[in-house]
């Protein structure tokens, strides 16, 4: 312990203020860009539809941590003779302050890297994280920013990514299932109705039909449960799509005579 | 020598029929494709910058040539030649067992002129069916597409498709609408069960897509027209400006002076040196007929001092053969796409190319937008010069000049798009 506060004041005792406005400046530039990518990128790339969007937005956190590492290879040398017993007295002391300090800090920065590398989501990406769902609007160094789809913007920490289950609905393409769910009363033609929703379906004008569309079916104690599964033409039609669906269906079936069930509002309070 | 095969020289069908497997765009240069996925990037970019709609427009200052020279050097081509074409390239096919069902299903990106051909079949070959003789019967849709699967049998049941019947659009026998699938659904249901007699159907490309995704076993082994690529397009181009007068064109580059037209050296001895107008033009339009025809008209002008001379004068003066220039591609801008942040323009674009063009009430139906939205959306598209409305028939189309944009953006903005 001694050792290293000894060394640090060496370290430290060789700064000159040239040298640290000199860091200060090319800190100031760094932080500049990556504000400008930040702000820049996302901007563009919400002019932009499809593929390119999703590239564009998933390229800005790569760039900030290719600044970030830039800027340190290009401080460091400019502050401290980058010797190995200086290396020895900055990083242990950064261990320490790491270690007590800024633990979680610290793990939320690691759970970060782990994030670019691994990519359990990315910008443009639609998520469920602890029960809450929204597209991923801008990933941080701590943490990542989603949009619920009321516009709240919730944080969620990147060290989330160690015990918690994430749930990602496109995973980096522009193909996201939708499923719009169709209650119905029992005693009437299911093969029909399937063939029906089938073709409610691909009559959307939001369906992306090259990909497939499917109608489940499961039977209820209170009657038929139908899942009409299909992709929207961007993610973030996905609303929009499951309620055009959810209308065309209960036009068509109601055309038909198949009725939906319904609880009434007592047995539920 | 390689052995020619027949179709490959009927000048109003280059190429002949082919699979459907076998069409592939007509190749490009690296350049040009950069450039043009960068002209489309600053083009969505654009939006929220310029409101302006952009039609088409020249940025040369060349004198153009006269409705009656380009109808002259450049007319439409005889769809009842191509209908001849077809019936040729279709026997053949038949003769090498390539086609083997009694209906032929003709698949083709629209502005082929597979539609306006196969209209002209009765009247043109009533004798000749396909497989054998015979009238050939044109098949019309209903006025009311809307109808049950029963109503659509009764239909169907109703129309003769014992001898060689005809539908020269299948794209005009349905809607997007949960109650206007079933007169296409039964017809393919028949066909695939070989429960009708020879006919043939012609399909849009983007109306194919859509049933190919809904019947995804019906397997029907569509055939297309082949791809226009540069040679083709050289040969079809010439062929079209002798149709009208017989009379040879000679096209050249205004910025180089380098030859577009004729295709040929006039001698072993006399080489020309050719520009890449023909790859450039059969890549922007994507190996499509008309779309290069459209492209190809906007970029011909005439001489400065032929200018004020009068009209018809694009010849020279023994009288023998004709001259114009041909503007680069870089200097024909070509329509724009309005920028909207909405989706009514990619819908009602869309569906015109699924149905091959609609009723301004049926495109309210199959997209759900209301008149107002279709009636704004209708008339920015209109003054882009990305759609037209057909006077005689009242349909709305889109333009074949916007294809090449509007296909580009369509797919951009994810839409599923024909595989031409």
């Amino acid at each position: 312990m001694e050792n290293i506060e000894q060394g640090l004041q060496q370290v430290f005792s060789a700064i000159t203020w040239l040298a640290l406005v000199e860091a200060a400046l090319v800190v100031a530039a760094a932080v500049l860009l990556i504000f400008l990518i930040q702000k820049v990128v996302p901007g563009v790339a919400g002019k932009l539809g499809g593929k390119a969007r999703l590239y564009l937005l998933a390229s800005v956190p790569l760039a900030r941590l290719l600044i970030i590492v830039v800027t340190i290879i290009v401080v460091v040398p400019i502050l401290i003779e980058p010797s190995f017993e200086n290396m020895v007295a900055i990083f242990g002391a950064l261990g320490l302050a790491l270690g007590f300090a800024f633990k979680d800090y610290a793990n939320s920065l690691i759970a970060g890297i782990v994030t670019l590398y691994e990519m359990p989501y990315r910008p443009g990406d639609w998520i469920e994280v602890d029960g809450k769902y929204g597209e991923v609007r801008s990933i941080g160094t701590r943490a990542a920013e989603i949009v619920t789809p009321d516009d709240t913007v919730v944080i969620v920490p990147h060290n989330t990514l160690w015990n918690a289950l994430i749930a990602n609905g496109n995973d980096g393409s522009d193909n996201l299932m939708c499923v719009a769910e169709f209650h119905l009363a029992p005693h009437h033609d299911v093969r029909r109705v399937m063939s029906l929703l089938r073709d409610v379906a691909f009559t959307s004008p939001y369906t992306k039909t090259m990909k497939p569309v499917v109608v489940v079916v499961a039977n209820k104690t209170w009657g038929m449960n139908y899942r009409l599964k299909a992709y929207p033409l961007e993610p973030r039609d996905q609303f929009r799509f499951i309620s055009d669906l959810t209308a065309r269906g209960s036009e068509a079936l109601a055309s038909e005579g198949v009725a939906f069930v319904s609880v009434p509002v007592a047995a539920g309070a | 020598m390689k052995e020619e095969h027949p179709s490959e020289s009927a000048p109003s069908l280059p190429g002949g029929l082919i699979p459907l497997e076998q069409w592939k765009l007509p190749e490009v240069s690296v350049k040009r494709t950069l450039k043009d996925a960068l002209r489309h990037l600053m083009a969505q970019l654009r939006a929220g910058v310029s409101h302006d709609e952009e039609p088409f427009q020249s940025l040369d200052d060349l004198p153009s040539l006269t409705d009656k020279q380009i109808q002259h050097i450049a007319p439409r081509p005889d769809f009842t030649s191509l209908a001849q074409a077809i019936l040729e390239s279709l026997e053949e096919l038949r003769e090498t067992e390539t086609l083997r069902r009694k209906v032929a299903l003709l698949v083709a990106p629209p502005f082929s002129g597979v539609r306006e051909a196969l209209v002209r079949l009765p009247g043109a070959h009533p004798e000749v069916g396909v497989g054998g003789h015979g009238h050939w019967h044109l098949i019309a849709p209903p006025d009311n597409l809307l109808m049950s699967r029963e109503d659509a049998r009764r239909w169907w049941d109703e129309q003769d498709l014992s001898g060689p019947w005809v539908i020269p659009e299948l794209a005009d026998f349905w809607l997007r609408h949960s109650d206007g699938l079933c007169l296409v659904q039964e017809l393919l249901q028949r066909i695939v069960a070989g429960e009708v007699g020879p006919g043939l159907v012609g399909c849009s490309s983007w109306c194919w897509q859509f049933w190919e995704s809904y019947f995804p076993d019906a397997h029907l082994a569509p055939l297309t027209p082949a791809p226009m690529d540069a040679e083709r397009l050289g040969q079809w181009l010439e062929y079209l400006a002798c149709s009208r007068d017989r009379r040879p064109v000679t096209a050249r580059m205004t910025d180089d002076g380098l030859y577009v037209l004729p295709v040929d050296n006039p001698s072993e001895d006399s080489k020309r040196k050719h520009s890449g107008f023909l790859r450039d033009l059969a890549t922007a339009a994507r190996g499509i007929p008309e779309v290069a025809l459209a492209i190809w008209q906007r970029s011909l002008r005439a001489r400065p001092e032929d200018d004020a001379e009068a009209e018809g004068n694009s010849q020279e003066p023994n009288g023998s053969e004709r001259h114009c220039w041909v503007v680069p591609l870089d200097q024909l801008s070509l329509p724009a796409m309005p920028q909207s942040r909405e989706r009514a323009v990619g819908f009602i674009l869309h569906a015109l190319l699924l149905h091959d063009g609609l009723h301004e009430e049926r495109i309210a139906q199959v997209t759900g937008l209301d008149h107002l939205e279709l009636h704004l959306a209708l008339s920015r598209l209109l003054r882009s010069d990305l759609v037209s409305l057909a006077e005689a028939s009242r349909r709305w189309h889109v333009t074949p000049v916007g294809y090449p944009t509007v296909r580009r953006h369509l797919q951009s903005w994810g839409y599923p798009v024909d595989a031409f």
